[in-house]
C-alpha cells in the first residue's frame, strides 16, 4: 500500500453542462486530517462522492487506500468509512440494529463483530443509547452513531461530509476528540466543514471555490499567505462610515465586517492598533476599541472567496 | 486485493434489517396481514355473480286463476322474488328506475282465453339492463319456466287425444368443478392474485424509493454490498409474507366460502413463489425508475390496474379483442390465476400447467435481471 491514502489527479465531475468539480488534484498521507472548505455548492460533497466510489468521475483519476476509484470501486468501498452530509442511518431502528446492519454489510459477523460493536459503542459514548430508537436521539448523538457505523470495519480512510453541522459546541468538541484519536491511530480523515474553528484541527486544508481547488496548505501557511500583515479587530459605534473612509488609505489591505465590529488587515509597517483607533475616531467613529489579533481561517476564507479569479491563475 | 466480504453475511444482514423494519411499521403489517383477510371476506361476500331473489314486479293484466298459477310457480323456484303487483306502466318504470325492482313480468289480458282457444300467447319480461348479468339470469329463469309450461301443455293435449308425446331433445347441463356455480370458488383465487400483485409490488417499489428518499440508500451503497444481494435480501421477507398471505386467504376461502382444494398444494405453493418473484421483480424495477415513494406508489398502481384487468381474473380473456389477448400473454398475473384455478378447482397436475409455471419463472428471472442491472448503473 502506498504512503498516500488519497490521491486525486485532475478529478472533474460534470452534471449536464454544469461543472461541479473542476480539475481538482491533491493528496493526503496516511493518518492526516485533511479539511475541505468551500461555500455551499462549491463541490465538496461531489468530490467526496467520487472518492467513495458512489459517483463516477467524468475526467481525471483518483486512488483511495491504494485502489482506483474507477476500476476497483468495491475495493475502495471495503477500505473506507463514509458519513454523508445528510444523516442516513435507519431512523426507525434502534441504535444496535443500525450497527448490526452496517456491520453485516461490511461482512462482519460472529463474536469478533459483537466485541467490535461493543468497542465502538464505548468509543462513541453510546453505551446508554444502545436500545434507543435512532430517530428519537438528539443530533449530536446521532452524528456519533453515524461515525460509529462508519468505523465498525476499521477503515483506512474516513470521509466525513459536514459531520458536525447543526451540532451543539460541546458535542462538536467531543466529536473532534474522536476524530483526532482515530487519526493518531493511523486513519486518514477527509472532512468537510463550514465551522472554521474546527478547520484549525486539520493538518492541511483545501479551499474550494466554484468547483476549483484554489488553495491548499496547512492552516498556518494559508494565513501567512492570504492574510499578510497585521489583523486588527475593531469594536465601537459608527464604524461602517468611518471604515469606508479608511479603505482608500495606503497600507489598508482589507476591511471586512466581523460580528458587530470589523476585521482590519493592515500592513505592519504603516499601522498599529493605536494609529488605527485614531484614524477611525477622526473619521467619526465613537468608543473605538482596537485589539490586534491572530488571523483566523475565517480571514483566509473571506480573502480567498473575495478574489477567486486572482488566486485561480497562480 | 481486499478479500470481498462473505455474501451470506451481507445477505443475512439485509434480510434481518428488512424484517426488523417491517415488523416495526404497523402500516405495512396491516397492509400485509389484516388487509388480505378483510379483502377476502369483502370480496367473497360482495362480489357474487349468483343471483337469487331478484325483485320482480308482477303486471297481471289477465288476473285469471291460470295467470295467477303461472306467477306462483315461476316465483316458487326462488330465483325471482315478488316485488309487488301493479297494472300501470308508469309504476313499472318508476320501480325499475329506483332499483326497487330489477324486472317486470307482464302477463297480457286474455292469456287464459288464448290458452283455452289454443291460440299463441305472449308473455313479456321487462329487464333492467344496467346489470347485464342479473338481466340474463332473470330472462333465463322466465324463458325456462314458460318453455317447460308450454311443453307440459302440449303433452297434456296430446295425451287427451290419445297420442303419445314425441321424443324431445333436451339439453341437460351437468356442471363440473363447481357444480352449484357458486361465485367464491371462482373469485377467491382472483382475490389471492390481486392481493399479491398489489401488496408485494407496492411494498417493494416503495421500499427502495423510501431508502433513496431518506438518504439511507447512499449509506448502503458505500458499503461493499453487491446490488444483487441487496435486492434479493430486500425481497426475501416479502416473498415469505406473500406466501403467508396466500395461505391465509386460501384457508379463509376454504373455511368460509367452501373453496374446493382439488389439486396439490405443493403446486399452488410453487406457482405462488414464482408469481411473487415476478411481482417483486416489477416492484424493484419500478423502484429503480422512481425517485420518490409517491412516484413509486403511482407507478405501482399504473402497472397493477391494467395487469389485473388483462389477467382474466374479472373478465374472461376469450371475450377480449384479439390484440388484447396477445397482450395478455405477456402478463404474469394471467398465468398465476390460470394456475390457481386449474389446480384448486379442477385438480390439474404438473403436466397440465408446467408451461405456465415456466412462463412465470422466465418472467421472474428476466425482471430481476433487468432490475439489478438497472440498479447497478445507478451506483456508478
Ligand atoms: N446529482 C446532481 N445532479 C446535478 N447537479 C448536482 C448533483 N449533485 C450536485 N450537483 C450540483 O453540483 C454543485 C456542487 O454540489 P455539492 O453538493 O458538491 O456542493 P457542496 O460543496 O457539498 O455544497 P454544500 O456545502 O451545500 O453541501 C451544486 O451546484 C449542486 O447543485
Ligand atoms: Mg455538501
Amino acid at each position: 500500500m502506498s504512503e498516500l491514502s488519497i490521491e486525486a489527479v485532475h478529478l472533474s465531475r460534470r452534471f449536464g453542462s454544469f461543472l461541479a468539480v473542476d480539475d481538482v488534484s491533491f493528496s493526503a498521507a496516511r493518518g492526516e486530517i485533511f479539511g475541505y472548505l468551500g461555500a455551499n455548492g462549491a463541490g465538496k460533497s461531489t468530490t467526496i462522492r467520487m472518492l467513495c466510489g458512489l459517483l463516477a468521475p467524468t475526467a481525471g483519476e483518483a486512488r483511495v487506500a491504494g485502489f482506483d476509484v474507477k476500476t476497483a470501486p468495491e475495493s475502495v468501498k471495503a477500505s473506507i468509512g463514509y458519513m454523508s452530509q445528510k444523516f442516513s442511518l435507519y431512523l426507525d431502528l434502534p441504535v444496535r440494529d443500525n450497527l448490526d446492519f452496517f456491520g453485516g454489510a461490511y461482512g462482519l459477523s460472529g463474536p469478533d463483530f459483537a466485541a467490535r460493536a461493543d468497542e465502538v459503542l464505548r468509543l462513541c459514548d453510546l453505551e446508554h443509547e444502545r436500545d434507543a430508537i435512532t430517530g428519537s436521539l438528539p443530533g449530536g448523538i446521532r452524528q456519533r452513531l453515524a461515525l460509529g457505523c462508519a468505523i465498525l470495519h476499521r477503515p483506512a480512510v474516513l470521509f466525513l461530509d459536514e459531520p458536525t453541522a447543526g451540532v451543539d459546541p460541546v458535542s462538536r468538541r467531543h466529536f473532534w476528540r474522536l476524530i483526532r484519536r482515530l487519526a493518531r491511530e493511523g486513519t486518514t480523515i477527509f472532512v468537510t466543514t463550514h465551522y472554521l474553528d474546527e478547520a484549525e484541527y486539520c493538518g492541511r486544508i483545501g479551499l474550494m471555490v466554484d468547483g476549483r481547488l484554489v488553495a491548499l496548505d496547512t492552516p498556518a501557511a494559508l494565513k501567512r499567505r492570504y492574510v499578510p500583515g497585521r489583523v486588527l479587530s475593531v469594536r465601537g459605534r459608527n464604524l461602517a462610515s468611518a471604515a469606508a473612509s479608511l479603505r482608500s488609505r495606503p497600507g489598508i489591505i482589507a476591511v471586512e465586517p466581523f460580528g458587530a465590529g470589523l476585521h482590519l488587515q493592515v500592513a505592519a509597517e504603516n499601522w498599529n492598533a493605536d494609529s488605527v483607533a485614531q484614524a477611525l475616531a477622526s473619521a467619526g467613529a465613537q468608543a473605538v476599541e482596537v485589539e490586534s489579533g491572530e488571523p483566523t481561517l475565517e480571514d483566509v476564507f473571506l480573502a480567498v472567496v473575495a478574489r477567486p479569479r486572482e488566486v485561480r491563475h497562480d | 486485493m481486499i478479500t470481498s466480504p462473505r455474501w451470506s453475511v451481507q445477505l443475512r444482514a439485509v434480510v434481518r434489517k428488512e424484517i426488523r423494519q417491517t415488523v416495526r411499521d404497523r402500516r405495512i403489517m396491516f397492509m400485509l396481514i389484516v388487509a388480505p383477510l378483510l379483502q377476502t371476506v369483502v370480496f367473497g361476500f360482495a362480489v357474487d355473480f349468483q343471483f337469487d331473489h331478484v325483485p320482480t314486479l308482477v303486471v297481471d293484466h289477465d288476473a285469471s286463476a291460470q295467470s295467477r298459477e303461472h306467477i306462483r310457480r315461476l316465483l316458487a323456484d326462488g330465483t325471482l322474488r315478488d316485488a309487488g303487483h301493479t297494472t300501470e306502466l308508469g309504476a313499472v318504470q318508476r320501480k325499475l328506475q329506483t332499483g326497487d325492482a330489477a324486472a317486470a313480468l307482464v302477463l297480457p289480458e286474455g292469456l287464459a282465453r288464448a290458452f283455452a282457444a289454443q291460440r299463441a300467447a305472449e308473455v313479456q319480461v321487462i329487464l333492467d339492463g344496467g346489470d347485464p348479468n342479473r338481466a340474463v339470469v332473470v330472462a333465463g329463469a322466465a324463458s325456462r319456466y314458460f318453455g317447460e309450461a308450454a311443453e307440459s301443455m302440449v303433452k297434456e293435449r296430446l295425451a287427451a287425444h290419445g297420442i303419445a308425446p314425441p321424443p324431445l331433445i333436451r339439453a341437460t347441463p351437468r356442471i363440473w368443478f363447481n357444480p352449484s356455480l357458486k361465485t367464491p370458488p371462482y373469485m377467491i383465487p382472483g382475490v389471492m392474485t390481486i392481493l399479491l400483485v398489489i401488496t408485494t409490488t407496492l411494498v417493494t417499489a416503495m421500499g427502495l424509493a423510501r431508502e433513496r428518499e431518506m438518504g439511507t440508500l447512499e449509506q448502503v451503497l458505500v458499503t461493499p454490498i453487491r446490488p444483487l444481494f441487496l435486492l434479493v435480501g430486500k425481497m426475501t421477507p416479502f416473498l415469505v409474507i406473500g406466501c403467508f398471505d396466500v395461505l391465509l386467504v386460501l384457508t379463509a376461502g376454504v373455511w368460509i366460502f367452501g373453496v374446493p382444494l382439488h389439486g396439490s398444494l405443493a403446486l399452488v405453493a410453487t406457482g405462488t413463489v414464482l408469481y411473487v418473484l415476478c411481482t417483486l421483480g416489477i416492484g424493484l424495477l419500478i423502484s429503480t425508475v422512481s425517485r420518490t415513494q409517491q412516484q413509486a406508489f403511482l407507478a405501482g398502481f399504473l402497472f397493477a390496474m391494467p395487469a389485473i384487468l388483462l389477467s382474466g381474473v374479472m373478465t374472461p380473456i376469450r371475450a377480449m379483442p384479439f390484440w388484447l389477448q396477445v397482450v395478455t400473454t405477456f402478463n404474469p398475473v394471467r398465468y398465476y390465476i390460470e394456475v390457481l384455478r386449474a389446480v384448486l378447482l379442477k385438480g390439474a397436475g404438473l403436466v397440465d400447467i408446467w408451461w405456465r409455471l415456466l412462463a412465470l419463472l422466465g418472467f421472474g428471472l428476466a425482471l430481476l435481471t433487468v432490475a439489478s442491472l438497472r440498479f447497478h448503473k445507478r451506483v456508478a
